[in-house]
């Protein structure tokens, strides 16, 4: 029998998880959005960046949370890096093209990890936010409140990027129509190049976040990659809302799943639920082309 | 038009997508079950060239310069982990074995040749890679692959041409399938959960700490439900009433939701069976929880009290056990000698990948000595070898391989199982400052002894 309190419980964590599945994703959508790449190296971009985060807060003796400060810069001029290498080279160039070189991507990533940290995980042993709070019938983990503030907090300042900057807008217009865009005199080169590294960024940042409680290993980025497209998938390209209601409809589905379920079976009724969604709206939730 | 094709394209992308999310899904799930097709999960194949493979492994007129002995472990994939802790263990007694013991001396000492094949992570690709060491190699005996579906994988082929298999794969009913050329000197899946349980129990009434309910919580493998339904019977069998018995996939990102659920529970003991990504977060977010029990034991060897784990977990592992098929402070010559081979050679302590090789080895060679003493015309005939590995009464005092095993004893019974199976405990304690595994039960090493039960644990009911 399930209890009102589990059933509480297990929501709220949901929620705290779908938002940070969100800000996992976001990246992805900002890609995929502007430029229509698909990046099956998205998990495996975290994965590599987890393995940064352990790396410094090991060395440094800092909590996993503080390495973002370093990681966010670092990884979008990576990301920049990868654009310019790799990406720019099968831009407008057929899908598989495109989903050939990411995979090949996430694959070196994959094997790199391998060969430096083999396939022992590895987790940060200490976080400030290692403990929780009772409030009421209710446990709140700090770091999952934290993480779902800071999910919050960014999201809305991409927001704000996206609608109140010259850069943002430009995004935004290439999103909806890059021929126009161009028209209007975007550097679309500039624009994909900035895009990629921003969408890098976020998952440098979610990385961070992530190592508050989670471990990293070389295959890491298969669960995420999946996860990802399935948010993205389903929240269809409608901007930051698609992708958050998307990845909260996720974290719920997850740890509901789990509740009602088994842990086991808890991915296939967010899977469920995707197939539901893409039946029903096969352009997904928020879904404008 | 050309904007109609922007739309087509994106919907052919979303569509390239659902179909990839199907696939890997399916993947997922096949290889979780055991049956997920080669094509899936793209593998690495990695093999140790011999120098000269001139000799064959059957010559009835002179013995063999050199005998292959084959080795398939997960290299890669996620059981990577302990795969690659296998191999460099094989190396290591291969080393000494020719090295330091001469070779097989019944043989007019013929050195082994370790050969090793990626099971990848699929047993679809254990079974190739157990052709592939018959095919090139034609090795008489081999060694693997750790994961049980993947050691069923490989007996399909090793079974069909008369190899011997000497398996790491701890599922009970691996030797029960009625084959012939398999034999494991570890103790099974059963006897892990069964140890845990007993030192619980032993514990709790050296203690009188009472121990009435018990929640089990085991990832969903075959393993770890063998391991667990070992532990389950045992704990019923003493009165000890099961709260609850969660299963869960190994790979699991987030366990916040099953500590949920055992946090409204209020049993007095935890045993939990992981594999390694799963300890680190079971331990961390108990730790967070501020959960508490009387004692959390772990069970299977794999997570919480091997180096790695510590490392990751830190001080949230801190009073943690585990069974060990291989008890490295055991105080014997030959196991301080190989603990210390291994650590100089590799820098690290051996944990369970690299425990049941040594001793399984160590049992191949003692099997090929006496092979060439009892059949020197034709050692490496599969009866013969298979003759030889079951007349082995091994001891302390007559066997290196026995040295290496927790219980000293070694000999086959009809089946294929060490007739003298015993597990070590493990417990994660403080020593001057440092977190270190040391063993506790049924015998603790010198100068320690079982914490029990967890420090900050009062008895409530």
């Amino acid at each position: 029998m399930i209890s009102p309190e589990l059933l509480l419980q297990n929501s709220v964590d949901g929620i705290f998880l779908g938002l940070f599945y969100s800000l996992v994703a976001m990246g992805l959508a900002l890609i995929f959005g502007v430029m229509d790449i698909i990046n099956f190296a998205h998990g495996d971009l975290l994965m590599i960046a987890a393995y940064f985060v352990w790396l410094t807060s090991v060395d440094l003796s800092v909590d996993p949370t503080v390495t973002a400060l370093l990681l966010i810069p670092l990884f979008f001029i990576i990301g920049i890096g990868i654009f310019f290498g790799m990406i720019q080279p099968v831009l407008g160039k057929e899908p598989l093209i495109q989903i050939a070189v990411t995979v090949g991507l996430g694959l070196i990533l994959q094997n790199i990890a391998l060969a430096m940290f083999k396939a022992q995980p590895k987790a940060v042993p200490y976080s400030i936010f290692n403990f929780s709070y009772s409030l009421g019938p209710l446990t709140i983990y700090a770091s999952k409140l934290f993480i779902a503030v800071i999910s919050i907090v960014t999201m809305y300042a991409l927001n704000v990027f996206l609608n109140k900057t010259y850069i943002g807008l430009a995004m935004r217009s290439t999103t909806d129509n890059r021929e126009v865009a161009q028209l209007m005199g975007i550097n679309t080169r500039m624009l994909y190049a900035v895009t990629f590294g921003l969408g890098v960024a976020l998952i440098a940042l979610s990385s961070s976040l992530w190592m508050t409680f989670g471990q990293v290993q070389p295959y890491l980025g298969t669960s995420f990659s999946l996860i990802s497209w399935v948010i993205v998938a389903m929240g269809g390209l409608g901007g930051i809302t698609g992708v958050v209601y998307s990845g909260l409809i996720v974290g719920v589905a997850e740890s509901l799943g789990s509740l009602f379920l088994t842990p086991s079976a808890r991915m296939a009724v967010v899977y469920i639920i995707f197939f539901l969604v893409l039946w029903f709206r096969p352009r997904g939730l928020f879904g404008r082309r | 038009m050309k904007h109609k094709m922007r739309s087509l394209s994106s919907t052919a992308i979303i569509a390239i997508v659902v179909v990839v999310i199907i696939v890997a899904v399916a993947g997922i799930y096949l290889a979780s079950r055991g049956g997920a097709p080669s094509t899936t999960t793209p593998t690495t194949t990695t093999t140790q060239k011999t120098t000269s493979p001139t000799t064959t492994a059957t010559n009835t007129s002179a013995y063999p310069k050199q005998i292959y002995i084959g080795l398939v472990e997960p290299l890669t994939g996620n059981y990577a982990v302990f795969g690659q802790e296998a191999q460099q263990a094989a190396q290591l007694i291969v080393d000494i074995i020719n090295n330091e013991l001469g070779g097989i001396k019944s043989m007019g000492g013929a050195k082994l040749v370790l050969v090793t094949e990626d099971a990848g992570g699929a047993p679809e690709t254990a079974r190739l890679a157990a052709q592939k060491l018959i095919s090139n190699y034609n090795v008489p005996i081999m060694l693997g692959a750790y994961v049980s579906r993947f050691t069923s994988a490989m007996a399909a082929v090793t079974e069909q041409n008369k190899v011997i298999l000497v398996t790491d794969a701890l599922v009970d009913s691996l030797t029960q399938q009625g084959w012939q050329y398999i034999f494991r000197v570890a103790p099974k899946a059963s006897a892990h959960g069964k140890a845990a349980a007993d030192f619980v129990l032993d514990m709790a009434k050296k203690t009188n700490t009472t121990i009435k309910t018990a929640v089990v919580l085991n990832e969903d493998s075959i393993f770890g439900t063998s391991v667990a339904n070992g532990a389950v019977l045992e704990l019923v069998s003493n009165g000890v009433e099961i709260a609850s018995h969660i299963t869960y996939p190994y790979d699991i990102s987030d366990v916040t939701p099953i500590i949920n659920q055992i946090k409204q529970l209020n049993a007095d003991v935890l045993i939990s069976v992981p594999y390694f990504n799963d300890g680190v977060l079971i331990a961390k977010a108990i730790q967070a929880s501020g959960l508490k029990f009387a004692f959390i034991a772990g069970a299977g060897a794999c997570g919480y009290t091997d180096p790695d784990s510590i490392k990751a977990a830190g001080d949230a592992v801190l009073y943690y056990t585990n069974t060990y098929s291989y008890n490295p402070a055991r105080p014997t010559q030959w196991n301080q000698k190989v603990v210390s081979a291994f650590e100089q050679r590799y820098g690290k302590m051996p944990t369970e990948g690299a425990g049941i090789i040594f001793y399984s080895l160590m049992t191949v060679y003692e099997a090929l000595e006496k092979a060439g003493k009892m059949f020197p015309n034709d050692p490496l005939s599969p009866d013969h070898l298979k003759a030889a590995f079951q007349s082995l009464d091994l001891n302390d005092s007559n066997s290196i391989a026995a040295q290496l095993y927790p219980s000293g004893h070694i000999k086959f019974d009809a089946s294929g199982d060490n007739l003298y199976p015993l597990t070590a405990i493990l417990q994660v304690q403080n020593v001057n400052g440092t977190l270190t595994p040391v063993v506790v039960w049924p015998e603790a090493q010198p100068g320690f002894s079982p914490i029990f039960p967890r420090p900050g644990w009062t008895q409530t009911k």
